[in-house]
């Protein structure tokens, strides 16, 4: 009975009980939205980040080095020479050292030249159905990548030179899929993963241009005839070319000694994921504390908000609380029934501001799984919600208290005295 | 059942003095007079809503003011029904949810008791209507059905008449006069209405001092 006096008592004032279910909605809408995105983003960086110890690759930005090599996001930077970093592969410390070659895309996906090794050792994501690639211009896709581009084994598709447009067909090189990943939730699900050897095939390295330098156009005309079987020999003359070098340690070591080993040559640097991820995160954070202050400045109005609603309406209900006084109600029943309905105001805010949280966050998950091919959901739910909603329901309870108390202190023959 | 002794309020400087008053089971009293006389207060007093400056108020051998504020409460709303010039409720809920509320405070839940009550103030088919949706003389009706929904053994009732016309004032006497016997409840009733005074054969007049 008390439960449904609350409830009528907030909906029989729907404009004022709104407000304040909207503000805290939108308090906890904004809090939920970047909580899940900040922690979506940290999970997925590390996760792909602590696959990998360090990066070697080209000199330049570090963390678009591992932007581009690690999680596939940024603009690959310039290529080394293979015979520049062959002396990793053999060093003690280094359990691996797989080669990567960027530049090429189909429809936005990347494609990776690569040892099978990255899909085997680094990954270890197995394959859905098809096999590995063994020959130049196989490709095996990532599990994502197959699906939306609808792609089975024995599709053929063109690569393009570049990451995000068509600027530049590659129409004499015929990729084929051999190959289909299961999903992995990881960067790997997006990618087109194939040989070295068929990156090479379609940058021939004599041309000497930077994976992404669109300022040479191709003037030449592919060699037609070329005989894929031979383009290893080929390449042996030649200085091969690779985007960058994933190495794993093998020892704890190697952290100290391997990168200032990189970096004393000219041509290389060497970054750790770990820690430009780290130094990502750290930049981010001002972003979600300004959002956070935001929320928390939002929940502040929703409670002041809260509190004159109801105050307001002590001031409407003096005399149907005098006369629920009078028809038997302790005062203690009238300061209960008052929190309750602080209470259930709250409920209401947290209800919808869960719904637009979630909701929202799934709706920019769609948005940022087309433009970055990073999964990003509002159907996940984090620990930190559970302390948000008691939180949010304490305080809504502690705000009632101020009203709750005038309710209490209202003093019935005084006020049935002031006949209207 | 009601004695009072020796009962004083004050307001400022102002003080009022009763008359010891000594009201039996079944009774029914009319206190007639002016503004400013205290009617109110008296009623009050007796109800244990305001609490007197001296003397003091027996309900059954219970004096009132000894209970603790929650007792109190309690008390009233078990033993007596209040019935106020302008009727107040609680706007949120309509005719039922209001009649179900003071059960509720007392614990008493009894719906044919409830319907029998609208019955005999003939608003039964009002019982799903707003509050906002009546006329002063039916909301005037429901409150009479609040004050006797908990069988209460006093009924207490301030001015009930005086924002009625003649028709509707002497429906609502009738009903407090009829109901409160079927009951076997005290009826006390103050007012200026005049109207009331030859209804009753029992009445005393409070003067301002």
């Amino acid at each position: 009975m008390l439960f449904k006096l609350s409830w009528k008592n907030i909906i029989t004032r729907p404009y004022s009980s709104g407000l304040s279910v909207v503000l805290l909605a939108s308090s906890i809408m904004i809090i939920l939205l970047a909580i899940l995105t900040m922690d979506q983003l940290e999970d997925k960086f590390n996760e792909n980040a602590n696959k990998i110890d360090l990066v070697v690759g080209a000199k330049g930005s570090r963390l678009q080095l591992v932007l581009c090599n690690v999680f596939h996001v940024d603009h690959p930077t310039g290529n080394i020479y293979q015979e520049d970093v062959s002396f990793l592969s053999k060093h003690p410390f280094v359990k691996s050292a797989i080669p990567i070659s960027l530049g090429d895309s189909y429809k936005s996906y990347r494609i990776v030249g690569t040892e099978l090794s990255f899909l085997t050792n680094l990954y270890q994501t197995p394959l859905r159905e098809g096999s590995f690639f063994k020959k130049s211009l196989e490709v095996v896709a990532g599990a994502d990548v197959a699906q939306k581009l609808d792609l089975k084994i024995g599709s053929v598709f063109h690569g393009s030179h570049g990451i995000s447009e068509s600027i530049h067909d590659h129409d004499d090189f015929d990729y084929t899929i051999v190959g289909i990943l299961k999903p992995s939730g990881e960067v790997i699900d997006q990618l087109l993963v194939t040989s070295l050897e068929s990156v090479w095939d379609v940058h021939p390295s004599d041309h000497d241009k930077g994976s992404f330098d669109l300022t040479k156009e191709k003037t030449h005309a592919h060699d037609h005839g070329h005989d894929h079987d031979h383009h290893g020999e080929n390449h042996e003359e030649s200085k091969k070319e690779v985007t960058a070098l994933l190495i794993n340690y093998s020892s704890p070591r190697a952290k100290f000694s391997i990168p200032s080993l990189v970096n004393k040559k000219e041509q290389i640097m060497a970054a750790e994921p770990a820690i430009e991820i780290k130094q990502l995160v750290d930049l981010l954070a001002p972003a979600k504390s300004v959002l956070s202050v935001l929320a928390w400045f939002i929940f502040g109005l929703a409670v002041i908000s809260m509190i004159i609603t109801l105050l307001n309406s002590m001031k409407d209900r003096k005399y149907e609380i005098a006369m629920m006084r009078v028809s038997g109600a302790t005062a203690r029943v009238v300061l209960f029934s008052i929190l309750l309905e602080g209470f259930l105001i709250s409920l209401l805010g947290i209800l919808f501001g869960f719904i637009l949280g979630h909701g929202l966050m799934e709706l920019m998950g769609y948005y940022l799984t087309m433009n970055y091919h990073y999964d990003f959901t509002g159907l996940v739910f984090d620990f930190i919600e559970l302390w948000i909603i008691a939180g949010v329901l304490l305080i809504g309870m502690i705000s009632a208290l101020i009203p709750a108390i005038v309710a209490y202190r209202i003093d019935i023959s005084q006020t049935l005295k002031n006949k209207t | 059942m009601i004695q009072t002794k020796g009962l004083s309020v004050a307001y400022g400087n102002r003080k009022i003095e009763f008359p010891d008053l000594q009201i039996d089971k079944g009774d029914q009293l009319l206190v007639l007079g002016k503004s400013g006389s205290g009617k109110t207060s008296l009623l009050n007093l007796l109800g244990g809503v305001l609490s007197p400056v001296s003397g003091n108020v027996l309900v059954n051998d219970q004096d009132l003011n000894s209970l603790s504020g929650r007792k109190q409460d309690k008390f009233r709303g078990d033993n007596i029904g209040f019935i106020f010039q302008t009727p107040h409720f609680i706007k949120a809920l309509n005719v039922e949810g209001n009649l179900q509320l003071s059960q509720y405070l007392t614990g008493k839940r009894d719906d044919s008791h409830l319907d029998q009550l609208l019955q005999k103030v003939d608003l039964l088919h009002r019982k799903k209507d707003n509050i906002s949706n009546l006329s002063e003389g039916e909301k005037q009706r429901i409150s009479i059905v609040r004050a006797l929904i908990n069988k209460p053994e006093i009924i207490l009732a301030d001015e009930p008449t005086s924002a009625l016309d003649d028709v509707s004032c002497d429906t609502i006497v009738q009903l407090l006069k009829n109901l409160s016997q079927e009951n076997n409840a005290v009826l006390v009733i103050v007012t200026h209405d005049k109207r009331l005074k030859d209804q009753f054969n029992n009445h005393i007049e409070l003067n301002a001092i």
